[in-house]
């Protein structure tokens, strides 16, 4: 049983196809496979797979006088690689590629000859050698020897940089296929079943063999000039310090437990600081969000930099973390950035892609290069990145990484069947049958053997050839006959072989319209202009990851060309001249509308002798037509009202009807004319003390009302609450307390770099008060260590979603507008409403349900639950 | 944790904050933002503390100029997005625009990566660090007057070049999945750098790199390229790197070593081929580091950003000889190392095209070339004078002698591989792999040691740090003598006087 599982997952090892893998693709019954490499494998939109596959071709395939080049290639190769043969060989393809018409001149070369006679003596000797280190198997070595050269042009391909699209389906198992390493013996690739080689690069289209390898070049122009050893009384005059900035050293008296307190410490700090920090509180609105957000790496290397700057003194670091201008607060990008602009980014990342420069010149001018990229490395943490990546996902689903293709037992039409019952089958059409009757029992073509359970019929079929299973398995893999001795070997493969050829020729007369324009790229604002299509290939590859059939400068992935429509001058004229004859308007709405061509000639024959020659320019000059802004049309298409029609104007706003209740009540102004908002408790705790804001500066500065502080603090919630009086949103969304505060009056929109320390100046706690502050922060428990990693406490907020993912709670996530905060009276009566009453309730929130007494009221009362609008 | 314990190296490590946010462009695989990502790790996981951190100079123009072109230099320093069409000329020329595009703070960016590698040399060379990293350099690829693959200033080439100032020989090692071809290039013709590749050839960027190519002139048999095929694992890789470089260590005996860890080797990097795991790839920071040689550990490739900050971050852990857990911190980027936000990574199950069979034949092949060095070349074993840090004394007049020596000494040499070289196979063939690793590593840490103790003598800073100096330095006498003994011995019985050719 395990054994029967074992073989089973053996063979679904076998037939699983990933990419990468090389394969045999049968495209058609009476000839070889063809040898591809798997590139990728998409699912159509039909439920097929699809494979995009790399051609390699095999010697047959190759233009004779390639052949004969690639012959010599071989013979030079499998000698050593120093001789001046090889050298010479070498240089000829180095870079270089040779075209069929050097190939057929090389050919003739006597010296080339000459080369390749004494490659073929040293192959011999070789091969010799090699004979006699292998056990002959009693047949006549000199026999084994030219077989297995002849075998070996079998096992050798030639890689094209061509890419095909084939169906899966049409797989036939898998090969291997390697570049010949010179250290290899040709022979451990007969030895072995489905295995090839390659030198050589063969580009179809140009008819060319390369060998593709870079040179490492030998010259003044490529080596370096080199550094003498220095003497005893040299000096290199380097000075180290110029060269670098100590930034942290290990050397210092601090424990690890000391400096990680101190982390801790900084950390309580930002939590702090952003609690006393307006624009924070609004976009952090719990304590859980600010102290995640003290916690991001940049104020732990902030918390370093100080350590090392006060000399590893815990002492004066702490205290230059609380300057008398207010706590340090150290924001990095992802938090500098408000809601609206986090959106706008979104929006940009849409419509441009990753293209920052762009981005930032029509969407957010006032950020750097530097703090759009920082800020595009952050947001891909967050759950909208995540969310938007799924979507792409699904997107890419069709893209496979492997695929299961169940062995090919469907036996080949070119099966000869004995068996009359199965002529119904196989049919009439490829003409079996009468080749049964012709070939009688005629030996195997290649081996000469008389039995075999299966024949196939093999090559033209007026020679009516059948080949043994054996011989017809290696024909179909390596493309060839076991032995060159066939009388029809020769002939027959030439025969074979045109075809591909042909329509290698056809395909290249349909490319030859494309070929005028240049090897021009066509990517958009690329444009660069290649010597050689496959140089263009490369190119594409390379610059655009694109991969383009080389017999066509187009991207594969795009499937329709597209086009234009140039107009001739009479046909402009003849537009205006015989407009009744082609009635260009009913043409636009009737595109089966036929103009007859032969009026319009009449027409315009006429009438062209009616106008003259400043006619014919103004009728030729382009006038645009003044139609309004798009916006314009598309908002007026959108709004039927702009008829004229009254009943369709829109009813003012102060003439609406006023609901009877309204659900989101907007907050109170303040003295300013701005709107007052509420802030949330941390906790469904009681109603904690409120501190009251003196409005000092004319800002919002938060402080403790009972400035009494270290009598206070005991008291301290572990939410603290603290209700602005005044916090008037600034246009941009983005509001520093220092640029109120006249710190920095001009607040150019590039904010400075980070660390960004805002001072709080009007909110100064002593040390001592602070450090009772931060021991009341951590007895109410929450900021502090929840997660430990390696020992190192991290606040951080971990949850699992559904999927069982860490999720870290963000203020990225935070809802943008609106949210309620029901109170343990709301939760309860939500609890008597039935499911239908809710979402009815959810849908209508001025209806009135049972419960709707307490809902409504609560939302009014201070003391109920809360609405919170963020930005 | 005032004092490093002895065990540990001092380690100084190079970064600044700024790389993070520089950007090839749309759509470009190389994102620097993966050495921001490393950083951050190496916070979190407490690494930081335990390294002297500095931010790198910016490399200036006469430091590139050591090796580039002036006017490539010039050039780079001038073009900008928005004044790229005045260059089209220039561009092509340097071969800039495709894979290496023009981007914003392209030259800065060249300047940080390059200013790392200089002032690591430098360190090193003042023997003020052990190991430096620099994970913003390792740019391989660029030539002398020509960007090539993402790289535009070879910071490798710069650093070798300030390394040779002091050291006699310098080896790179490459282990990038791309062939180290800019480097290779600049050092294809001497004999004072090896340089040594590992990567994946054929139908591969930049296409050189073949087993043949062994360098030139000079520097013939000191370039050695190990061409590999997809799938490489770690099981293979090791197979093939240690013995290699054991060889290379012992033939060559470099005085530092430069390591390129491109990222590109792992499993599942985006242009890769390879199949390695992080913990693979380690080993190979693990296998110089055991050598105590000055050592210089570099960044280089890798695009699957999640894999190349986990790789680099546990290759800085072992550079530190520091142990970390699997389980990653908590940090800024935590969510790219979903779903399972651990440190290790598993191999895919792609097929390993690399066969046993395949790789012998390339290592004898490779061995068999190592065995036509001379034997340590220019190997000047001699107590170093009290007030120089220097290592070995050589000068340009003398190296030009040393070429004219050159084929008297060959042949002698090949002599000598005659003789040694049986025993040496024999032994490695007995012990294994491993067992020849170790007992090179025993003979190499002699010469370190010495210039080690010998150095910190004169440099103040260093002192307080190594307690135990008295004790070194009287051990160092008898290192010297036992390493003048291990030149000799390469000699065996058929010539007592110390190598006679070298001055
Ligand atoms: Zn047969
Ligand atoms: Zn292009
Ligand atoms: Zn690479």
């Amino acid at each position: 049983m395990a054994n029967n599982n074992s073989t089973h997952n053996k063979m679904y090892s076998e037939s699983t196809y990933r990419v990468g893998d090389y394969v045999y693709f049968e495209t058609s019954s009476s000839s070889p496979y063809q040898i591809r490499r798997i590139e990728e494998l998409n699912k159509t939109p039909s439920g097929n797979v699809e494979a995009k596959v790399m051609c390699f071709y095999r010697r047959r395939d190759l233009p004779t006088p390639l052949v004969q080049l690639a012959d010599k290639h071989q013979m030079a190769t499998a000698e050593d690689s120093d001789s001046p043969v090889a050298m010479k060989l070498k240089k000829m393809w180095l870079k270089t590629p040779v075209s069929e018409e050097q190939a057929a001149q090389a050919v003739l070369d006597p010296a080339i000859d000459k080369v390749f006679s004494e490659a073929e003596e040293n192959t011999s000797a070789l091969e010799e050698e090699q004979r006699n280190n292998a056990n002959s198997n009693g047949t006549d070595k000199s026999e084994l020897s030219n077989k297995q050269k002849h075998q070996m042009k079998h096992r050798e391909l030639f890689l094209s940089r061509q890419v095909e699209t084939l169906p899966a389906t049409h797989i036939r198992g898998k090969c291997s296929v390697t570049l010949l390493n010179e250290e290899e013996s040709l022979l451990s690739y007969l030895n072995k079943d489905d295995t090839f080689f390659y030198c050589l690069v063969f580009d179809p289209t140009q008819k060319t063999l390369l060998a593709d390898k870079g040179e490492i070049r030998v010259g003044s122009r490529y080596q370096t000039e080199l550094q003498h050893l220095l003497k005893d009384d040299e000096t290199d005059g380097r000075k180290i310090e110029e060269l670098e900035t100590l930034i942290w050293t290990p050397h210092h008296s601090l424990t690890d437990r000391k400096i990680d307190q101190f982390l801790v410490v900084s950390r309580s700090v930002g939590t702090f600081a952003r609690a006393l920090d307006c624009s924070s509180s609004v976009k952090q609105p719990s304590l859980h969000m600010s102290a995640a957000a003290a916690s991001r790496d940049i104020t732990l290397f902030h918390a370093m930099d100080t350590l090392h700057k006060h000399n590893y003194s815990i002492e004066t670091a702490m205290c230059s973390l609380v300057p008398s201008s207010g706590p340090v607060l150290c924001r990095d990008e992802m938090e500098e950035w408000s809601a609206s602009e986090a959106n706008l980014f979104e929006e940009a990342l849409d419509k441009y892609g990753k293209d920052f420069n762009d981005i930032r010149n029509d969407f957010l001018p006032w950020k750097t290069l530097k703090n759009i990229v920082e800020y595009y490395y952050m947001w891909k943490t967050t759950d909208r990145y995540v969310q938007q990546k799924r979507v792409k996902a699904v997107e890419a689903e069709s893209k496979l990484k492997q695929v299961y293709i169940p062995n090919y037992t469907k036996p080949s039409p070119a099966l000869i069947t004995n068996n009359s019952k199965n002529n119904l089958l196989n049919g009439t059409a490829n003409g079996n049958n009468d080749i049964l009757a012709l070939t009688g029992n005629k030996p195997c073509e290649s081996c000469s053997s008389s039995s075999s359970a299966n024949w196939y019929t093999w090559g033209p079929s007026h020679l009516t050839c059948r080949l043994c299973q054996t011989c017809w398995n290696y024909w179909k893999k390596y493309g060839g006959l076991k032995t060159a001795a066939s009388r029809l070997a020769e002939n027959d493969v030439e025969a074979l072989k045109k075809r591909p050829v042909e329509t290698l020729e056809d395909e290249e007369k349909v490319t030859q319209a494309h070929r005028q324009s240049s090897n021009k790229c066509t990517y958009v604002n690329c444009g660069k202009e290649f010597k050689l299509k496959a140089h263009l290939a490369r190119h594409y590859a390379q610059a655009h990851g694109i991969a383009i059939r080389s017999n066509s400068p187009r991207p594969i992935m795009k499937t329709r060309s597209a086009f234009y429509l140039q107009t001739t001058v009479t046909t402009k004229l003849s537009r205006k001249l015989c407009r009744h004859v082609i009635k260009s308007k009913k043409a636009a709405r009737q595109p089966s509308y036929a103009v007859s061509l032969t009026a319009v000639k009449n027409e315009f024959a006429i009438a062209i002798t009616k106008v003259n020659i400043t006619d014919i320019k103004s009728f030729l000059k382009y006038k645009k037509k003044d139609r309004g802004s798009v916006t314009l049309i598309a908002n007026r298409l959108g709004n039927p009202a702009t008829t004229g029609c009254e009943w369709l104007k829109l009813t003012p706003k102060d003439m609406m009807p006023k609901p009877e209740k309204v659900a989101f009540p907007k907050p109170p102004k303040g003295p300013d004319g701005s709107l007052i908002y509420e802030r949330i408790p941390n906790k469904a705790t009681p109603e904690p003390e409120k501190f009251v804001i003196p409005n000092t500066i004319g800002c919002t500065i938060i402080t403790p009302s009972n400035i009494g502080m270290p009598q206070s603090l005991p008291n301290l919630p572990a939410s603290v609450t603290a209700t602005p009086i005044s916090a008037p949103l600034p246009p941009s969304g983005k509001r520093r307390a220092y640029e109120l505060n006249g710190l920095d009056p001009a607040v150019a929109p590039p904010p400075t770099k980070r660390p960004n320390k805002d001072p709080m100046p009007s909110f100064r706690p002593s040390p001592e008060q602070y450090a009772a502050m931060i021991e009341a922060a951590q007895a109410a428990g929450q900021p502090l260590p929840r997660t430990h990693m390696n020992g190192k406490p991290k606040i951080a907020q971990m949850s699992r979603s559904g999927s069982g993912r860490k999720q870290v709670i963000s203020w990225m996530d935070a809802p943008d507008d609106y949210y309620f905060r029901p109170t343990e009276n709301n939760k309860r009566s939500r609890r008597n409403l039935s499911v239908t009453e809710l979402r009815r309730l959810a849908r209508r929130p001025w209806r009135k349900t049972s419960v709707n007494n307490n809902f409504s009221n609560n939302t009014s009362t201070p003391e109920g639950p809360q609405v919170v609008i963020l930005d | 944790m005032s004092t490093v314990p002895h065990s540990k190296k001092r380690v100084c490590y190079y970064y600044d904050s700024d790389i993070g946010n520089y950007y090839y462009g749309q759509g470009h695989p190389m994102k620097p933002h993966r050495i921001r990502m490393t950083h951050n790790l190496l916070l979190n996981y407490g690494l930081y503390r335990k390294m002297e951190i500095y931010r790198p100079h910016k490399a200036t123009q006469d430091e590139m100029t050591k090796f580039h072109s002036d006017e490539y230099i010039r050039f780079l320093r001038s073009i900008r997005p928005d004044n790229m069409n005045e260059y089209s000329k220039q561009m092509q020329r340097f071969n800039v625009g495709e894979d290496c595009p023009v981007f914003d703070g392209l030259y800065e960016f060249c300047q940080l990566s390059a200013g790392g590698s200089v002032a690591s040399a430098v360190k090193l060379n003042k023997q003020a660090a052990e190991i430096c990293i620099n994970w913003g350099g390792g740019l391989h690829h660029a030539k002398k007057s020509e960007a090539s693959g993402f790289c535009y200033v070879n910071d490798i080439v710069l650093g070798i070049l300030e390394l040779l100032k002091y050291h006699q020989r310098v080896l790179y090692i490459d282990i990038d999945v791309h062939h180290g071809d800019g480097v290779e290039e600049a050092f294809f013709t001497t004999d004072r750098v090896m340089t040594a590749s590992f990567h994946k050839y054929g139908e591969y960027f930049p296409g050189t790199g073949d087993l043949r190519d062994i360098g030139a002139g000079k520097g013939k048999y000191y370039a050695v390229n190990v061409p590999l095929r997809d799938g490489m694992d770690d099981e293979s890789y090791e197979s093939i790197f240690v013995p290699i470089m054991t060889k290379v260590m012992e033939t060559f005996q470099p005085s530092a070593v430069i390591l390129q860890c491109g990222a590109d080797s792992l499993t599942g990097d985006r242009l890769g081929c390879f199949n390695l795991t992080v913990k693979g790839h380690g080993k190979c920071v693990e296998f110089v580091k055991k050598y105590n040689l000055p050592f210089m550990v570099l960044g280089g490739g890798g695009y699957t950003i999640r894999n190349v900050s986990r790789c680099w971050t546990y290759e800085t852990s072992v550079a530190l000889g520091v142990e970390i857990a699997n389980e990653l911190p908590y940090n800024d980027y935590f969510e790219y190392f979903g779903p399972d936000f651990k440190l290790h990574i598993s191999p895919s199950n792609m097929t390993n095209l690399n066969t046993t069979d395949y790789l012998d034949k390339v290592k004898s092949r490779l061995f068999e070339n190592l065995r036509m060095l001379p034997h340590a070349p220019g190997v000047q074993v001699q107590p170093i004078p009290e007030d120089g840090i220097k290592m070995d004394i050589d000068d340009q007049d003398g190296a030009v002698e040393d070429d004219d020596n050159k084929d008297e000494r060959l042949p002698q040499s090949i002599k000598d591989k005659r003789i040694m070289g049986d025993n040496e196979f024999s032994d490695s063939e007995d012990e294994g792999p491993q067992g020849d690793g170790r007992k090179n590593r025993e003979s190499f840490k002699n010469p370190r040691k010495k210039q080690k103790t010998d150095g910190k003598a004169e440099i103040d800073g260093v002192k307080e740090e190594k307690n135990s100096s008295e004790e070194k330095t009287s051990e160092t006498s008898n290192q010297t003598e036992k390493k003048e003994e291990n030149g000799t011995a390469t000699k065996k019985e058929e010539s007592n006087e110390p190598l006679t050719c070298e001055t």
